[in-house]
């Protein structure tokens, strides 16, 4: 038996080393284990061709809760994000639409399309900020238990019934239709325009198995407005040396408090005895203790393969099974000879130093998700693209680039079974590739190198259960007191001692941070560590 | 006129009349104005070929609130019902038919011919339901509760109502609150393993809500459906207008048809005078009900100048794209599906891949290649409505949009008639040789004959944010910004079907403002 | 040159470093200022009047063809959205200018109305030419009848060979014209002007200049005076037109209006709020610099920052907040426009009103005055009013 730790975490993804950073902060002994070689789990950077270095999983932060930022000094390890200042849509028609962060110019661009649209689209984020405000008081707060008649969670669903409260009832109303119409329904009730609609439905769908269409999808659309008050629309930002920069902030805040982070050291499960945790047992065979064990898997990974069936009681097993996770995307990486220009607005002017979207219109989208249900990837799919070289041109070689595409629709299930999807790798790529070809003409000759990503890749490198990027699905069944289930919502899981803060906890998705910073602030509370 | 009313009704549906007679067995003097030349609404039958009757273009009754037909005494009046819904048929493409009927062990019988695993699993289905249809059946029953401000009376009631969940013990609470909002696909797919039986269970979450099987909150309009589906008027829809009709009349009502509403009258301070009929004659009441469709109602029946913005707003957007289409069949012998007659209720669907499918071209502004078929066989206990020995059948045919491209026309209507006849044939093989008549309703049809806004049989898709606050917040609780002006129609709380209940509570909130 | 940016247009400050010059252009010959970032609409049909009144607090059907209404327009609780003028050019057409784009708020009105409505703020571009002199300028580039052309009015004419629309309004409170052309023409139309101003002392004119015009004329400025209730975040920063000085221009007893309802309830239960004059006490504040050792140094420039403005008696009790001011070189008066709590509005009232002097905070009394410091006679002044 080696020394002992007050906590370990298993996962070094950037929440994993959010709540090593505010636990050893707060003067506990901390252990972060991480299996690859590499720290960061989705958010990672890794130079996978020479002198590229490449945003592999995730590739823009958003919603990174700007108070991790100031409370573990992440600027002065090395946090720095570049905002996005532009939203591009190139059409197949030859026309395009940018949005932009100054509003007249993005009036102007819509007004191309819809005269009505450009004049409402400040109005629309103007109420979408109001709303940002319950969200936030949902996000940075742990989730209230609804089953607990303890005071504390009383309070704590009393608060957020006041945030509701206060809304009024006029945008109580938008509230409960954001949380259960459909994206595009809910941008029906402003615009007209599809070419408008397209590119912003997609931000309802990102990481979920559903399409524009599916009720329930237009809550997803607030988190664009939730970071931002000053009337900018949006708070995408790529971070320098890409978004394993994040990561790597965290972890030196970590080190400079003094936790101890290990790579290359899987684990291979969690030691329960009498169903309490007391240690981990690493595939080398080394076993570890500590007072606390600390989960950064999704809640799938952490239940049935750290701890195992015969540990969990039936009601908890059936709930875990019944956790949805369904990964519906891939990623496609590429390593470019020269600037990708698109054939409607040639050049490499702002327009393409934002995020560009393969929206072209909803049916295009709806039809993608067609697809993907019955077990097929789209294979005109929603692509996502950044080009970060043009703003951090130190992440390739003088002159070259990197294109970074998020592609939806890739069901984890395909027809063939997930296993098969190696098979199908290639013709996925080809599929991105072709897609975005008709837009960037000569792109195929600019390929130097390419990375593909189907959900399976996703889930064999970062452990992502089903490839499934949020660590489960953000379909409101499985939100808030029901993240991952309920009863066990608060980072605490059904085996003692055993806690989570991934992705999979409230508030889940996204470099945001928040599931590993609620996590240790409750472990600490509690006074559990 | 010489003669004065309280209370002026539009519509003479089954909400409207059940709103008369509330209102008229407390004194009221009512009038109620049919555009159409029979009362009923979707609820009246018709004859749609010589000698062949419908039994109401809906044709479920096993919605309609018995509570209602007590307190109206619609048994005084010739009306019979049993407490359980109809036996109804799910059939498979394969040939094979279950039958789910009241009586859960029976049905597990049935089911277990297929799975064990299913026939257990409807067993836990049923008790499930059991257990949470009184707190299901008491909110779609009782006022919705008002959500439109937050004093203190209002969030008395919420936190009444959040109790009485809770009262539902912490596990059937928990249960509750995760599976209202998946899609009827993954709820059922947690329970049964056998395509057609889950999609036959599934297929009324689909109804008239612009979704598929795998669109999320549908398991909240199974649940709606499955809790009070609990009854069976004898003698259809339209023995339930008949006895409406009756009631009425012995309760003093006035019922006009053939008199359209061409305008709700408003004064200078937006309260209601009247109406004014198309024949240009001046009805002046203090009070209107209206049961037409909200935008009917909202926008045209009143001056566009007398709605405030949020208004506007909220009729324009408030959802109600019509995907149902109504096949009325003249048979001349009886009928049999997947080789079982002699019931009145089958529904198709055969898997949720399907289902899906065929919901997939309502989108994109197509119909279903393979629709969905919601078949009724009136005759089979109501003989009368054919010849003898012959039958009728009355088919909801999911989906077909209101908006298809290319328009509605003779083509597509016999497009549309072609697919369902073949869709019908694989099930009732020579069903075909046997029509003798045929009426097809597409819903722009549908919007043409019963004055349904984009056709939708509901009138307004039932969806979560149109349920509580039906049909939008200003209007929520049948009022609406104009003084002297109700709604009583499906467009309100708890909704579209035969339930009668919008036309309940609808004259119940009249009553308490006079 | 000064630049700023207007609804998405480079617009001039001054087209000097300082702005004085074009200052006394306006109050003494003419200074010719394009207002073309003015969002303008076309409306037309014979249901126009009636739409227009549906959206306006103003009756507009009241409008007589060849005259200019100044209004507001509401949301449905009554509170102004933005304010601008509606010229009636026909019996069936109508051209509208507002300070935001109005073109969505507008057309979610057109259900039910014969009407068309187009937004030609790219077509069409504006020119003001204001001052004393600006009417005999004018009279050389065109043969409209300009002696019988009454305050509020306007005509379409010919500049060489194109068509123009003069209306006799703008936001000076001078003499003083606006010129609406198809954009083709501006520029021609622009030299035009300058040619034929050049005997009396026409000069191009910037915001700055306007802005000192504007608070001697006692004329709001959306998002300076008021918000739009559209833009709002919170309702506390929307106002009804009785609040903002604009009561004068709802006509409430009439057919169905937005705000209708609110306003009468307004109307009947009164105000919170008023936008009203404040004539700062000189004196005083030459005493406060003097006591520091400094001279009285006002801007020039005028000002649009929120300053705080106290009741007399209880010099802690904040009644109101000025939101734009000025020195007035032609009244040679410290002036700003204030909103007031209602109880404070009556013309003579005394206030304090915050200055800082040194880094320090103290009040000056200042008076509630009406919000128009200056009005000469020549403003409306029609010398041949019988012919129009």
């Amino acid at each position: 038996m080696s020394k002992k730790y007050d906590a370990i975490i298993i996962g070094g993804g950037h929440n994993g080393l959010i709540c090593a950073a505010y636990l050893a902060k707060a003067g506990r002994k901390v252990l972060v284990l991480e299996k690859r070689h590499v720290l960061g789990g989705a958010a990672v950077s890794e130079e996978l061709y020479p002198g590229f270095t490449f945003s592999v999983a995730s590739y823009v932060v958003s919603l990174f809760r700007p108070h991790i930022i100031r409370e573990l000094e992440l600027a002065k390890h090395g946090y720095e994000v570049i905002p996005m200042d532009c939203s591009f849509l190139p059409l197949p028609d030859g026309d395009s639409l940018a949005r932009w962060a100054d509003p007249h110019r993005s009036r102007k661009e819509i007004a191309r399309f819809s005269k009505k649209d450009a004049e409402i689209y400040p109005e629309f984020s103007r109420i979408m900020t109001l709303m940002g405000k319950l969200a936030k008081a949902v996000i940075d707060h742990p989730a209230p238990d609804i089953t607990s008649f303890n005071p504390k969670e009383i309070a704590n669903l009393l608060r957020l019934g006041k945030a509701f409260k206060d809304l009024g009832p006029d945008l109580f109303h938008l509230n409960v239709k954001l949380v259960t119409m459909s994206a595009l329904d809910f941008l029906d009730l402003w615009f007209e325009s599809d070419v408008l609609k397209a590119p912003m439905s997609v931000s309802g769908i990102i990481g979920t198995f559903q399409g524009i269409r599916s009720p329930g999808t237009a809550y997803v659309l607030l988190h664009h407005y939730m970071g931002q008050l000053d009337g900018v629309f949006r708070s995408w930002g790529f971070s320098k040396g890409g978004t394993g920069g994040v990561s790597m902030a965290c972890a030196r805040a970590a080190m400079s408090y003094g936790a101890e982070i290990r790579t290359e050291a899987p684990v291979k499960q969690v030691i329960v005895k009498n169903g309490e945790a007391t240690g981990v047992v690493l595939e080398n065979g080394d076993e570890l203790y500590a007072k606390q064990i600390i989960s950064n898997l999704d809640p799938n990974r952490t239940y049935l393969k750290m701890v195992g069936e015969q540990h969990l009681d039936s009601e908890v097993l059936k709930e875990v099974k019944r956790y949805k996770l369904r990964g519906s995307s891939g990623k496609v990486n590429l390593a470019l000879d020269s600037v990708p220009e698109f054939k409607c607005r040639p050049g490499d002017g702002d327009h393409i130093r934002g995020d560009i979207a393969i929206a072209p219109s909803t049916e295009y989208l709806e039809k993608a998700y067609d697809q993907a249900k019955y077990g097929e990837f789209s294979t005109r799919p929603y692509i996502n693209a950044v080009i970060p070289t043009l703003t951090d041109p130190t992440l390739a070689p003088p002159g070259k680039h990197i294109m970074s595409c998020f592609v939806q629709y890739a069901p984890y299930h395909i027809k063939e079974g997930a296993e098969n999807w190696p098979k199908y790798r290639e013709a996925f790529g080809d599929a991105v590739v072709d897609t975005l070809a008709e837009y960037i003409p000569g792109l195929k000759d600019k390929i130097i190198f390419r990375q593909v990503l189907t959900p399976w890749d996703l889930e064999q490198t970062m452990g992502l259960t089903e490839g499934n990027i949020f660590q489960g699905e953000l379909s409101l069944e499985q939100l808030l007191f029901q993240r991952p289930i309920a009863g066990y919502s608060g980072y605490k899981t059904s085996i003692h001692r055993l806690w989570m803060c991934g992705s999979g906890t409230h508030p889940g998705g996204g470099i945001m941070g928040a599931s590993g910073e609620l996590c240790a602030k409750t472990m600490l509370k509690s006074r559990a560590v | 006129m010489s003669k004065t009313y309280d209370i002026l009704i539009i519509g003479g549906g089954h909400n409207g009349l059940t709103a008369a007679i509330v209102l008229a067995k407390k004194n009221k003097r009512v009038l109620v104005l049919e555009k159409r030349p029979v009362v009923g609404g979707l609820a009246a039958g018709e004859e749609f070929h010589p000698g062949y009757f419908t039994n109401g273009l809906l044709h479920d009754t096993s919605e309609v609130n018995l509570q209602v037909l007590r307190k109206l005494q619609l048994e005084n009046f010739g009306l019979k019902w049993q407490s359980a819904a109809p036996t109804v048929a799910l059939l498979s493409k394969q040939g094979e038919c279950v039958k789910l009927s009241h009586d859960a062990e029976q049905t597990a019988t049935e089911i277990a011919r297929f799975s064990a695993k299913d026939a257990q699993a409807y067993r836990e289905y049923i008790s499930f339901l059991a257990s949470i249809r009184p707190f299901i059946a008491n909110l779609l029953t009782d006022f919705p509760p008002d959500l439109t401000a937050f004093g203190r009376r209002q969030l008395w009631t919420l936190l009444k109502k959040s109790l009485a969940l809770r009262l539902l013990g912490k596990k059937k609470m928990l249960e509750l609150l995760k599976v209202t909002p998946m899609c009827v696909a993954d709820f059922l797919n947690e329970k049964f393993e056998t395509g057609f039986i889950k999609a036959g269970i599934a297929a009324p979450a689909l109804y008239g809500s612009f979704t598929g099987p795998w669109s999320s909150y549908t398991t909240l309009n199974l649940l709606m459906h499955e809790c009070r589906s609990a009854s069976n008027i004898v003698g259809g829809p339209q023995a339930l207008i008949n006895a409406l009709t009756k009631a009425a009349e012995n309760a003093g009502v006035e019922i006009r048809t053939n008199n359209a509403v061409q305008e709700i009258l408003l004064d200078e301070n937006h309260s209601v005078n009247g109406v004014r009929l198309s024949t240009d004659e001046v009805i002046q009441a203090p009070i209107v009900a209206a049961s037409c469709t909200p935008q009917t109602t909202f926008f045209n029946l009143i001056q566009p100048a007398q709605l405030n913005y949020t208004l506007e707003h909220a009729v324009q957007h408030y959802r109600s794209r019509g995907t149902t289409a109504k096949l009325h069949l003249a048979l001349n012998k009886p009928v049999a599906f997947n080789g079982v007659g002699g019931l009145e209720f089958y529904r198709t669907g055969n898997s949720f891949d399907e289902m899906e499918r065929a919901f997939d071209p309502v989108k994109y502004g197509a119909f279903s290649e393979e629709p969905v078929l919601d078949i009724h066989v009136p005759t089979v206990s109501n003989t009368g409505l054919a010849p003898s020995g012959h039958s009728v059948l009355s088919v909801l045919i999911h989906f077909a949009p209101i908006n298809l491209k290319g328009g509605w026309n003779e083509d597509s209507k016999k497009r549309l008639y072609d697919i369902t006849i073949k869709t019908l044939e694989h099930y009732s093989p020579g069903i075909s040789a046997s029509i003798a008549g045929a009426e097809l309703l597409t819903p722009a049809d549908l919007e043409q004959r019963y004055g349904l806004t984009y056709g939708h049989i509901y009138h307004g898709e039932h969806a979560v944010d149109q349920l509580i606050t039906r049909p939008f917040p200003a209007c929520a609780n049948y009022t609406t910004p104009f003084k002297g002006l109700y709604l009583c129609g499906s467009g309100s709380f708890p909704g579209g079907g035969i339930t009668c209940m919008p036309g309940y509570l609808g004259a119940q909130t009249i009553l308490k403002h006079c | 040159m000064k630049w700023k940016i207007w609804a998405g247009y480079y617009a001039v400050c001054s087209y000097e470093t300082l702005h004085d010059a074009e200052y006394y252009a306006f109050r003494n010959s003419a200074g010719l200022l394009d207002v073309s970032p003015l969002f303008k609409y076309r409306v037309t049909g014979p249901d126009a009047a009636a739409f227009l009144s549906r959206i306006m607090v103003r009756n507009i059907e009241k409008l007589a063809v060849g005259r200019v209404a100044y209004c507001c327009w509401c949301d449905d609780h009554g509170k102004v959205i933005d304010d601008g003028t509606v010229m009636r050019r026909g019996e069936q057409e109508f051209f509208v200018t507002a300070a935001d784009p109005a073109f969505s708020w507008f057309s979610r009105f057109l259900r039910g109305y014969r009407v068309e409505l187009t937004d030609i703020s790219d077509q069409v571009a504006g020119l003001a030419l204001q001052g004393p002199t600006s009417r005999d300028i004018l009279k050389q580039v065109c043969d409209a009848d300009l002696d019988a052309l009454k305050y509020f009015a306007t005509c379409k004419t010919r500049v060489d060979n194109f068509e123009i629309y003069i209306s006799r309004t703008g936001y000076t409170g001078d003499l003083g014209y606006e010129l609406w052309v198809d954009n083709a023409h501006a520029l021609k139309l622009w030299d035009a002007v300058m040619d034929a101003g050049r005997n009396y002392d026409i000069r191009p004119a910037g915001l700055d200049a306007l802005d000192v015009t504007r608070v001697e004329a006692g004329l709001i400025l959306k998002d300076v005076d008021y918000y739009n209730a559209l833009h709002a975040l919170i309702d506390d920063r929307k106002s009804s037109p009785y609040e903002i000085s604009l009561g004068w221009t709802v006509d409430l007893d009439r057919g169905p209006f937005n705000g209708q309802a609110a306003l009468k309830a307004e109307k009947q239960q009164g105000s919170k709020w008023a936008i009203v004059g404040l004539d700062i006490n000189w004196p005083q504040l030459e005493e406060l610099y003097y006591k520091r050792g400094l001279p009285p140094v006002l801007s020039l420039q005028a000002w649009r920052s929120s300053i705080p403005v106290y009741a007399s008696k209880d010099k802690r009790k904040q009644v109101g907040y000025a939101t734009s001011g000025t020195w007035s070189p032609i009244l040679k008066k410290n002036i700003a426009l204030a909103t007031v709590q209602k109880q404070y509005d009556k013309i003579g009232t005394e206030l304090q009103f915050e200055v800082t002097v040194e880094h320090v905070r103290h009040t000056v009394s200042a008076i509630v005055s009406k919000t128009q410091f200056y009005n000469p006679e020549h403003k409306t002044f029609t010398p041949k009013p019988s012919r129009s």
